[in-house]
């Protein structure tokens, strides 16, 4: 049976009005009919914030675990049971902060899932305080005198760890974040994808998606294909995702840069290696379990 | 020389970490059993890899108790020590483990180098009324133990020990062969060999007894396994397919042991990078439909209290096993406690609706993921399985276990429920979500968060709803409760005094109960193998003794009641005391039971008069 968008709607999501994740969801929601990805196959694991609550707005599988560990879910389902399509929605506090320790053994388990990281540079559910990605002098609740420090990049932190596909995207640009969602799915591992996420009741300025002229598009044969849209009115630059130092050139730059920065194929799978020592050990039968220890 | 005939005896062979103590104790437990005698053996591990040799944290040793019968624990006092130099020594006589008549052989190779503190401890022996046959290693064993590197010396006093007891040296021999073969070139094997000989030879010239313990007929298969090797393999035959855990001591060792053999029976190990993730892919493969247990000790269980919560409240089923150590914190990760029990019972924020089961020795190991994997997934609750350091590492000899290759948890055999002192539960059990299946079915596709829900699994804050999931949640409990029957029993049904223990202290209870009964004590024992919730009948039980008391190595004083006592105080409303409620890292003895059984009643008497 054929799986149209209004299949994988639940209840109304409870985000403010102009909330950059129903962008999100909705970006997902169009690669899951475009791609038509059964439902029931289907499990979106979450952690804890505003992000934290899009599983329940997926008429799929879906667990809204606890703060910052959606990941060590999402491996216990991509270890035992391959045949599902898993999908990890998280934060910026969620990944970097309280989770940042799964995020960093995520990516360099590079266990086969998509990633996708809601950067909207707050915590926003508890109410405005500053995250690991907050930029600096920014003022939040807790450190109301401006945030003291320089923002944690997600980009150069994934692409430092060694990740295997890092591509970054926005909420506000549909077309470009269902294309990021195609390659991320298709990507054999850890697919790192940072989403430029607005949150209109705290950080109304932040992410000014009006204008196009402050970011620009990465363009490749084996890249994401810049928004059709957008892409006339900005900058649009060629990179190639096989190359890892200019990836970096372009993760460190002031610039926000979209697109996919890195892209490596042939890095080993960690929920591969496991399956096949299952695959490959001699079968033994469960009778003879103690027999070993016979005296 | 005098050959002693004993029934039971316990010895210990004591050395510096890092010499090779604990690979002597294998063989010497593998020898005995292959000359079929019942052993416990208890290891003395020091927390640190190898701490400065002639220190007191370097004590490594190990406890072997013998008997020509079947024996449930470490028993008392020991009767005769070998010690590498008086520093091990000094250590391990501040345990006051030893007989009245203990012998020591202590190996005076040290003492010209350390004069003073041989002549200190020599004087606490005499003092302490105990005797000591000082000797010295042969002058060209000496010398072969220096060509390696000090290696070695663990086989001269193999050799020693193996002629004290009366041991078949071939048998001896076969157990080193199949320890060392593989792993030495030749040349050091024969010098190992070499140390063994001499160090029998040293024995037989120097040592004016030997003890002789029958070897006893064995009906019907016999196994010699460990606790957390138990728990291992109790692990495969109850159809669990993922284990996930991070290093910790005394845990680590069934990590060890699954790594090796669990993708033979199609399971999976994986190490985690914290304890959070452990159990967090551990719920991730649960809720796929693969049964998943993690495993820690205490420093873990505290790391892993939210996730538990989450399970409960999620509904996924959990299985967890707390091999229990000293703490708080990080404690003594060496040494054995029963102090977690709240932090199981109670830790997670909120309120709590899990199921705790506890093991007391290796066939419980053995069954306790069959009975934890029922319960987890009838009613979607996080489940424990609580050990201890003790259980943990004790060897034992038993009677080979019924393999029973569970696949469903409906056919769990009988037997296992009997074991655990429980009915089979009701078919039907409500779960908070009505309908909640495994990725990949159709029907009961739902979503799981930790956030209260409806019964359809929507997110929902309303008064009603949240206190109707908590009824469910607790029912699920109370299913247990109603299920559990009257637990198991030592001794007379009344009397004047009930003794009540969980865990590894079942088998100094049981002993100490039948001591009592020889002395004419009218004390009973009783031991819980579920320990949350805990039976319904536990009042009438209670009604029928003068007194209750508990025995938990946990700490417990007369302000405070230790964790046991305070548990069965606010669940049955009788005032349970701890009679022995000490955290010293030692297992509880028999013989001090009885004493303080003497004591109790003695003092309950005086009160009277």
């Amino acid at each position: 049976m054929s799986v149209v968008l209004k299949d994988l709607n639940t209840e109304n999501p409870r985000w403010c009005v102009g909330c950059g994740d129903f962008g999100i969801i909705m970006g997902l929601k169009r690669f899951i009919v475009d791609r038509q990805l059964q439902p029931a196959a289907t499990v979106n694991v979450s952690g804890i914030g505003c992000s934290g609550r899009a599983p329940n707005y997926f008429n799929t599988y879906g667990v809204h675990a606890i703060h910052g560990r959606p990941i060590t879910v999402a491996l216990g389902l991509a270890l035992t049971r391959p045949d599902l399509n898993v999908f990890v929605h998280s934060g910026d506090g969620d990944a970097l902060s309280i989770g940042g320790n799964h995020l960093m053994h995520g990516i360099n388990k590079n266990f086969k899932c998509v990633f996708l990281l809601y950067d909207n540079e707050l915590y926003a559910l508890t109410k405005n305080q500053t995250s690991p990605t907050t930029r600096k002098d920014h003022v939040t609740n807790t450190q109301p005198q401006g945030s003291f420090l320089q923002p944690i990049n997600p980009l150069t932190v994934a692409l430092g760890l060694g990740g295997s596909f890092v591509a970054s995207t926005a909420d506000w640009i549909p077309d470009h974040l269902t294309a990021t969602m195609k390659a991320a799915f298709d990507h054999p591992g850890f697919a790192f994808v940072h989403i430029s996420q607005r949150c209109p009741h705290f950080d109304p300025e932040n992410f000014d998606h009006k204008t196009s002229t402050w970011f620009s598009f990465l363009k490749h044969d084996k890249g994401i294909a810049p928004d059709k849209r957008i892409a006339p009115k900005t900058e649009v630059v060629a990179h190639d995702p096989s190359d890892l130092v200019a990836a970096f050139k372009y993760a460190f730059a002031q610039r926000r840069y979209f697109g996919l920065f890195y892209q490596n194929t042939a890095k080993p799978r960690y929920d591969r290696i496991l399956r096949d020592l299952v695959a490959k050990a001699e079968q033994k039968p469960r009778s003879k379990i103690l027999d070993h220890y016979l005296i | 020389m005098s050959v002693e005939k004993r029934s039971v005896t316990r010895f210990e062979l004591l050395m510096d970490a890092g010499f090779g103590a604990q690979k002597a104790g294998d063989i010497l437990l593998q020898a005995f059993v292959g000359m079929g005698k019942y052993i416990y053996v208890e290891p003395m591990i020091p927390a640190e890899i190898s701490p400065p040799a002639r220190t007191r944290p370097a004590l490594s040793g190990v406890i072997i108790r013998l008997a020509d019968f079947d024996i449930t624990n470490i028993g008392n006092d020991t009767d005769f020590i070998l010690a590498s130099h008086e520093m091990v020594l000094d250590t391990r006589l501040d345990d006051k483990e030893y007989n009245s008549n203990c012998r020591i052989l202590l190996d005076m190779g040290d003492r010209e180098a350390n004069p003073d503190s041989y002549e200190m401890v020599l004087k606490r022996c005499t003092n302490e009324g105990l005797s000591v046959i000082p000797f010295d290693v042969d002058p060209p064993s000496q010398v072969l133990v220096k060509e390696l590197g000090g290696k070695g010396q663990n086989l001269y006093y193999l050799g020693m020990l193996s002629y004290i007891y009366n041991m078949d040296e071939e048998i001896v021999k076969r157990e080193i062969q199949k320890t060392f073969g593989k792993k030495l070139n030749e040349e050091i094997y024969a010098k190992n060999i070499t140390l063994f000989h001499n160090g029998y030879q040293l024995a037989k010239e120097k040592v004016f007894f030997t003890y002789q313990v029958e070897s006893a007929l064995r009906q019907g298969e016999k196994i010699l396994i460990d606790g957390n090797t138990a728990l291992s393999m109790g692990i495969i035959d109850a159809g669990i397919k993922f284990f996930s855990g991070y290093p910790i001591t005394p845990a680590s060792s069934i990590m060890h042991t699954l790594a090796r053999v669990f993708a033979s029976y199609g399971g999976m190990v994986h190490q985690a990078e914290d304890e959070i993730a452990a159990i967090g892919t551990a719920i991730g493969s649960y809720y796929g439909g693969v049964p998943a247990v993690t495993c820690t000790s205490g420093p873990g269980l505290s790391l892993k209290q939210e996730f538990i919560g989450y399970a409960q409240v999620a509904e996924i089923p959990i299985i967890v096993i707390d091999a229990q150590r000293s703490g708080p914190s990080t404690g003594m990760p060496t040494k054995t406690e029963q102090s977690d029990l709240p932090a199981v019972i109670f830790g997670s924020h909120g309120d709590y609706t899990k199921i705790v089961i506890s093991v007391a020795n290796v066939i419980d190991c053995f069954y306790a993921p069959h009975i934890a994997r029922y319960l987890a997934e009838k009613l979607r609750l996080p489940v424990f399985i609580m050990s201890d350091f003790q259980t943990a590492n004790s060897y034992k000899v038993i009677t080979k276990p019924q393999v029973v290759e569970m696949n469903n948890v409906d056919d769990i055999p009988d037997f296992i429920l009997e074991r655990f002192h429980m009915d089979r539960l009701p078919k039907e059990i409500e779960m908070v979500h009505t309908s909640q299946s495994v990725p990949g079915t159709e029907a009961g596709m739902c979503r799981v968060t930790g956030l209260n829900t409806d019964a359809k699994g929507h997110v929902n804050y309303y008064s009603g709803t949240n206190q109707r999931s908590h009824r469910v949640r607790n029912e699920k409990v109370h299913h247990v409760r109603r299920a559990l029957v009257k637990p198991e029993m030592f001794g007379s049904d009344s009397g004047d005094l009930l003794v009540v223990g969980w865990g590894s202290t079942r088998g100094a209870v049981e002993e100490a109960v039948s001591l009592c009964k020889k002395e004419g004590i009218k004390a009973a024992g009783m031991h819980l193998r579920i320990v949350y919730p805990l039976p319904l009948i536990l009042k009438d039980i209670f009604a029928k003794y003068k007194k209750i008391v508990t025995v938990e190595v946990a700490y417990g004083d007369a302000l405070k009641a230790s964790p046991l006592a305070m548990l069965l105080r606010c669940e049955t409303l009788f005032d349970v005391q701890p009679m022995i409620a000490e955290a010293t890292g030692r297992p509880i003895r028999p013989k001090i039971i009885v004493n303080r059984v003497k004591e109790t009643l003695s003092c309950q008497l005086s009160l009277k008069t």
